[in-house]
């Protein structure tokens, strides 16, 4: 492959599936308690004792091959579980038991916001190994816990071809995959892990690939990702040789460290796993998993513009946070949808942010906020007292109408009530007004301030500006 | 006396399963000074066994096909509570938390373990004289000079050596029941490949392994596969087919049965007394009216033993790698870094023989060598199996010696290389590779010594073989 850019990045991405079991066991998947204790949810199978024996979780398989339809991969005929062999004490029996020479699925893409797409060389499945406990941290503990909780549950392996220009795209992708994973119900955000391995080069050492192993998390995978393009960077500046090597990432000092240089590829010794037989993808199967398939974003995007006639880049935001679409369906149902669009994309994305909330622990209730859109819709409300109002009811939830009636915060529609307000203004502020007749602008909005204050942002400024222009102009011509 | 006759006994309160347990336990210790049959005589569970099935009966409760039967394990099958170490050092101290589903089968019918028993390490033999370090050989119940074939050496020797009623769970990966069977003069039948549960069971080559029964008769080897057979949910390749009632076929006629006698298997090379009684069996089985007919399985006789080394090691060296003193078994103190600490365990702890089937194994299948080695033996493998089904269209079952000579003393033995000790294997190896059912039944004496015929059906016909076997029943092997 001969690449041009600055920067090519590739990413193998594991997906912890949020199935109730393990993948060749019947142990949860999930502690009950908060602070679980280490080794409860294993079993023989999933500590590789002698003589346990694996039994393939079907529905591990389904959560699967709906990422693999969602991506667009080919499907394989047939499933087909290979034992990858190497020593290492996270693993049970030594070898892992995942996918080789025939993944479950192949060649798929994902498309980003600017019409990029990015590659998808193969989806497979595998188990998770334990975790490595290092009880005063990686690097200078003494010894390592092992806790075979992990152990066995499902994976799902995405790996990219090296098609991002940089770790913004790789953020979008792995944002754009996580809205995949949402919308399929495959994965967990709360109780899910997502690991990453990145391989990164740049143009100045003639793409020589550093691989960052085992990042975990979705902010983390990024933050590496920045650190190591600029290192590669400063490293080329300052005539180092590069050489293709194995990292790590350290997420506390926010590194990545030489873990070995890569002279060949690991040789894992790959076998068929004979322990497990040939799974055949039947039509009927297949057919079955494509049925419980969920309405995607790039679907919903193409809906919401169509039929909702929103604009392009409201439909975007809004498919692709899966719980702001499903709220937008609803309240669009009731309001005027490219009402509901624009407001929910803007403002209420813009309160969350502010209040640093996310989708999952936002307490709107979404009949609150189908009174407050249908009001502003109506135009009882100006907008400015719909978005005071939404900021209020983000932190803590009411219901808008009662508000509105009980602080007087309906859109003063009576231009006799708003005239006698403006007047008043004009009277209370006689210098003002003489600045503005002698042409200073900034003296009207002033005097439009006033007006607003004293309405409580009930009057709409479009009709204030009107009065306003009027009243002094009246004036002026006096 | 015979199994179901002591059945009987005791379902009429004739015999209490305490007495008889105790009877086959002391004798079992007796002959363990001399023979090490046994690994591990698990006394204290048999007797507290025998009598929770004791007051069972008194209570009525009376059912079980094996109520009261003492059974000997092969120490590769995992048993509840019952230290099982496969034969190997490395494994020393592993009491396993579950028992195999063979195991359990046999329990739910009343069954009394009384043991685990010698074995080569891991299965990986044919003599059951690579057996663990540390571990004692098991030697010939005819002969204590000679060995009794492995690798279910253990089983073989004390199901012949017993002069009570007992049945024997063994196991073969490439001939590991009808080798041992055929040395020590009684009825082996390895099962088609996934009729019998694996769970529990310490793998060798996981395509390759199956559990089977060892009996003195051929009705007793029936009625302990009746009871193993038939799919587990917790074991995948386990085959979905009900299992039949194979005691059913017994003594039934032989009329229009067709056997195809392997050429290749009646070469030079043999010990022509093994020859001359294996066609005395045949003569019996014509005289009941099967036609025989010779017949050609050039391909499974000339690459059926590399074919089944790459195979098997690959999946062996796999396996074994779990055993790196960390979760079970033998321990070492902890000191330098997991990759020095696993490596000093298993140097100490694994047999040669286990060294170099790891070694061969993880060759056959690394970068460079997988498609050459592993892959191109799973090709062989699948033109092996084409090669029996095409001779299985026509015939019900194919007749070679077990072992083309008679028990070899243990000097004999320590003169082979490795290949020939691998060679040896050369008629049982191919329907183990095919996982097609096999049995060895004794078809006569020669020097005091037991000679075993090897009859091989198609895939799920293991009634033709107790069919077949019933006829020869009774002709040498003392039993």
């Amino acid at each position: 492959m001969t690449f041009t850019t600055d920067v090519v990045i590739g990413l193998e991405i594991h997906v912890q599936l949020d199935t109730k079991t393990k993948l060749f066991c019947g142990c949860p998947t999930k502690g009950s308690a908060d602070a679980e204790k280490p080794n409860t949810r294993t079993c023989p199978t999933c500590l590789g004792f002698p003589g346990s024996k694996p039994v393939l979780n079907k529905k591990a398989v389904e959560y699967a091959l709906r990422l693999c339809m969602a991506l667009g991969c080919e499907l394989s005929p047939k499933l087909i579980f290979s034992r990858k062999s190497y020593f290492y004490p996270d693993l049970a029996k030594n070898y892992q038991i995942s996918q080789y020479e025939i993944p479950l699925g192949l060649k798929g893409t994902l498309r980003l916001g600017d019409g990029m797409v990015v590659g998808i060389t193969r989806v497979h499945m595998e188990e998770d190994p334990a975790s490595l406990v290092h009880p005063s941290g990686t690097g200078s503990s003494a010894y390592v816990l092992a806790d075979y909780n992990r152990s066995g549950i499902p994976l799902c392996e995405v790996v990219t071809e090296p098609d991002m220009h940089g770790p913004e795209q790789a953020r979008e992708f792995m944002n754009r995959l996580m809205t995949v994973l949402s919308y399929l119900d495959i994965f967990d955000e709360k109780t899910c892990v997502i690991k990453a391995d990145a391989n990164i080069s740049i143009k100045e050492s003639g793409y020589v690939r550093s691989e960052i192993k085992n990042i975990t998390g979705f902010r983390e995978i990024e933050r590496a990702l920045f650190y190591e393009v600029e290192r590669q960077k400063i490293a080329a500046r300052s005539g180092e040789k590069f050489i293709q090597d194995t990292r790590g990432w350290d997420a506390e000092r926010g590194l990545t460290f030489r873990m070995r240089v890569k002279e060949t590829e690991a040789d894992y010794g790959y076998i068929l796993d004979p322990d497990l037989v040939v799974t055949e993808m039947t039509p009927a199967w297949l057919k079955q998993v494509k049925g419980s398939m969920p309405e995607l974003a790039e679907d919903k995007i193409k809906r919401y513009v169509e039929k909702h006639k929103i604009a392009q880049l409201d439909a975007e935001v809004i498919a692709q946070e899966r719980k702001l679409a499903e709220l937008f369906e609803k309240v669009a149902k009731e309001v005027n949808p490219v009402l509901a669009a624009k407001w929910m994309r803007r403002e209420l994305v813009r309160v969350m942010n502010f209040n640093k909330q996310t989708f999952d622990d936002l307490k709107l209730d979404e009949k609150h906020l189908i009174e407050l859109l249908s009001m502003v819709e109506k135009k009882e409300i100006t907008d400015q007292v719909a978005q005071k109002l939404l900021e209020e009811m983000v932190v803590k939830p009411f219901s808008p109408r009662p508000n509105v009636e009980k602080h007087g915060l309906k859109r003063v529609a009576d231009t006799g009530a708003l005239q006698k307000v403006c007047e008043d203004v004009i009277d209370e502020n006689k210098s003002v007004v003489e600045e503005y007749l002698a042409g200073k602008e900034k003296s009207f909005q002033f005097l439009v301030g006033q007006v607003m204050r004293k309405t409580k942002g009930a009057a709409s400024p479009q009709d204030v500006n009107g009065l306003l222009k009027r009243l002094l102009g009246g004036k002026a011509g006096g | 006396m015979r199994t179901l006759e002591v059945i009987e006994l005791i379902r009429k309160g004739n015999l209490s399963v305490e007495e008889h347990t105790h009877k086959v336990l002391e004798e079992a210790k007796t002959v363990n000074k001399e023979y090490h049959y046994f690994n591990v005589i698990a006394e204290e569970q048999a007797l507290v066994r025998a009598k929770e099935l004791d007051a069972q009966i008194k209570k009525g409760k009376k059912t079980g096909k094996l109520l009261g039967i003492p059974i000997s394990v092969k120490d590769a099958i995992c048993v509840k509570g019952v230290e099982s170490t496969a034969g190997s050092r490395i494994l020393e101290g592993y009491i396993p938390p579950f028992n195999a589903t063979a195991v359990q089968r046999c329990l739910d019918e009343g069954a009394v373990v009384i043991g685990k028993t010698a074995q080569d390490e891991f299965g990986f033999g044919g003599f059951s004289v690579n057996v663990g370090v540390g571990f004692q050989v098991p030697k010939n119940p005819f002969d204590v000079t000679r060995a009794t074939g492995g690798s279910s050496g253990g089983c073989a020797g004390f199901t012949q050596k017993t002069k009570h009623a007992h049945l024997s769970l063994g196991e073969s990966t490439g001939g590991s029941i009808v080798a041992p069977a055929s040395f020590c003069g009684v009825v082996g039948l390895c099962p088609t490949y996934g009729r019998v549960s694996r769970y529990g069971l310490m793998d060798y080559a996981n395509s390759l392994d199956k559990i089977g029964p060892m009996a003195k008769t051929i009705e007793e080897a029936a009625l302990l596969f009746e009871v193993i057979a038939g799919h587990d949910d917790r074991e995948s390749t386990t085959l979905a087919q009900p299992a039949e009632r194979y005691t059913s076929y017994i003594k039934k006629p032989l009329k229009g049965m067709k056997l195809g006698i392997v050429k290749e298997a009646f070469a030079k090379g043999n010990d022509p007394a093994v020859e001359k009684h294996v066609r005395d069996g045949i003569g019996r089985l014509e005289k009941e009216g099967a036609v025989c007919e010779d017949v050609s399985l050039k391909l499974a006789i000339k690459y059926g033993i590399s074919a089944y080394y790459l195979v098997a090691t690959s999946e062996a060296s796999t396996n074994l790698a779990k055993y790196c003193g960390m979760r079970y078994g033998k321990h070492d103190k902890l000191e330098g870094s997991f990759n020095e600490y696993f490596t000093k365990v298993r140097s100490a702890n694994f047999g040669e023989e286990a060294k170099r089937r790891i070694m061969l194994g993880t060759f056959a299948r690394m970068a460079g060598y997988r498609d050459a080695y592993y892959l191109k033996a799973l090709r062989v493998r699948s033109l092996i199996i084409q090669e029996y089904k095409k001779l299985f269209k026509t015939y019900d079952a194919l007749v070679t010696p077990t072992m083309p000579m008679l028990p070899p003393t243990f000097s004999e033995i320590a003169k082979l290389t490795p290949l020939q000790h691998y060679l040896a294997d050369i008629m049982t190896v191919s329907p183990n590779l095919a996982g097609l059912p096999h049995l060895n039944m004794p078809c006569g004496m020669e020097k005091g010594l037991p000679v075993g015929m090897l009859l091989t059906a198609d895939h799920l016909q293991e009634g033709k073989l107790v069919q077949l076997g019933s006829w020869l029943e009774g002709r040498g092997g003392g039993a």
